[in-house]
């Protein structure tokens, strides 16, 4: 039991392959049939520049070249690319009763060339050999008798392979998922960033705030502010309540209007005006219910009296 | 179920997750730190409002500036008693003028007012007032 590698069975799939009816997963190993291979001496160094760069290579060998996945490789002194369609691949493993879920991973017969020591038979009338390092597959009339013929097994397993995911139930591909995830992700970032750097702005409000209460130590209790607040908000709004008093009523003197008396304590208000006719007074009653002076009224004499409560 | 079938639906799920968490955490924290801003801004307007209103009541030089409202009349016109933060002050035979004068001055300062009475007689006026700081 190997802790390491893959301990799947590994299945060879080739065009005429028997169906099979499988009850647990596997590995499979695709024959030529369902890849295409090229070599080729690259001036690039990394595996991902020469990724980069595999469509172009396969540019007029495949047909449809937007709905192949690449295999790329370094053999030596060579990049190995090996071009393939997982549409192609599920469906035909599907027809061999093959579900895509039971399948792990998928190698390709040329990651094991150096496996291929020998024939590996394929049906009644092909062969799987390696010539020149590259597995091919050919007719088992062109095998040699003194050959010694392999069976094939797990031991041909690579160290890497591909997945089937994104071709059955999956609905989306992996240039999608990239494009997506990485959406998602810039986004994530903007917000988290956005969310952070907002952290500064109260800052200013906090030190005026701090800057208040250190030159007021006495206020820096909230109980003791709010005592203070009753306090002197009770005073402003009665004291001045009693000065618009005043100056309403200072306002209310007008031509043959004069001030009889005028009383004010913390509670009330009283104030007796002389007018000089009976005109003037009505006239005055009028202003002072005007200014909410509901209580003025004309006594005798041509006196109008307003007495109410602060 | 297979899992790795749907590795990439699970790489995008995972990812707009994260994305719709940053969304949260953005809002929460635009949030928490409005209402937050907007506590301390009250908080600090309030201060503000109390500290103006302590300087406007608890004037050390009110003492000082009631002194004057003896003086703003003839003497002869003025009774005047004063004892710690009280004051009574009666004053008699003012021309209008004067009372006009007079009640500005009192209008203008920063004392509670206690009882202010105004007596017409004949053409000149008599006023008692009485307050405190």
């Amino acid at each position: 039991m190997s802790f390491l590698g893959n301990s799947k069975v590994l299945l060879l799939a080739y065009s005429g392959m028997k169906e099979h009816s499988l009850s647990h997963s596997v590995n499979i190993m695709l024959t030529p049939q369902f890849y295409t291979l090229k070599k080729e001496k690259l001036p690039v160094k990394y595996l991902y520049q020469a990724k980069k760069i595999a469509p172009s290579l396969f540019d007029g060998l495949v047909e449809d070249i937007q709905k192949y996945d690449y295999l790329v490789y370094k053999e030596e002194d060579e990049w190995v690319f090996i071009a393939y369609d997982l549409e192609i691949i599920s469906n035909f493993l599907l027809s061999k009763g093959i579900k895509p879920e039971q399948v792990v991973k998928i190698f390709f017969a040329q990651q094991a060339s150096s496996s291929f020591t020998g024939p590996v038979l394929l049906g009644e009338r092909e062969a799987l050999v390696s010539l020149d390092n590259t597995v091919v597959i050919v007719p088992q009339v062109a095998v040699k008798e003194n050959d010694d013929i392999l069976l094939f097994g797990d031991s041909f397993t690579p160290k890497t392979g591909v997945t089937l995911q994104g071709v059955q139930g999956s609905i989306l591909n992996k240039k999608q998922t990239m494009g997506l995830s990485a959406i998602f992700i810039l986004f994530s970032f903007m917000f988290f960033v956005e969310g952070w750097r907002y952290a500064p702005d109260s800052q200013a409000t906090e030190e005026e705030m701090q800057m208040l209460l250190e030159e007021h130590p006495s206020l820096q209790s909230e109980y003791t502010r709010e005592s203070i607040a009753t306090k002197y908000k009770t005073i402003d709004k009665n004291e001045r309540k009693k000065r618009d008093v005043v100056k309403t009523l200072a306002g209310m003197i007008f031509k043959g209007v004069k001030i009889g008396s005028f009383n004010l304590n913390e509670k009330e208000f009283k104030v007796e005006f002389i007018c000089s006719d009976a005109k003037v007074a009505k006239r005055l009653v009028q202003l002072a219910k005007k200014v909410k002076f509901s209580s003025a009224k004309v006594m005798t004499d041509n006196v109008v009296n307003i007495e109410e409560k602060l | 179920m297979n899992w790795k079938l749907y590795k990439n639906e699970l790489i995008v799920a995972v990812s707009l997750v994260l994305m719709l968490s940053a969304l949260l955490y953005k809002n929460n924290k635009i949030s928490s730190r409005a209402q937050e801003m907007s506590h301390h801004k009250q908080t600090a307007t309030e201060l503000k409002e109390l500290i103006s209103l302590q300087k406007i009541w608890i004037d050390k030089k009110v003492s000082k500036k009631v002194d004057k409202l003896e003086k703003i009349v003839p003497s002869s016109k003025v009774k005047w008693s004063k004892k710690g933060k009280k004051l009574t002050a009666a004053y008699k035979d003012l021309d209008p003028k004067e009372l006009n004068k007079l009640i500005t001055n009192i209008l203008s300062m920063a004392v509670q007012i206690q009882e202010l009475k105004i007596n017409r007689n004949d053409s000149s006026y008599d006023v008692e007032f009485k307050c405190k700081w």
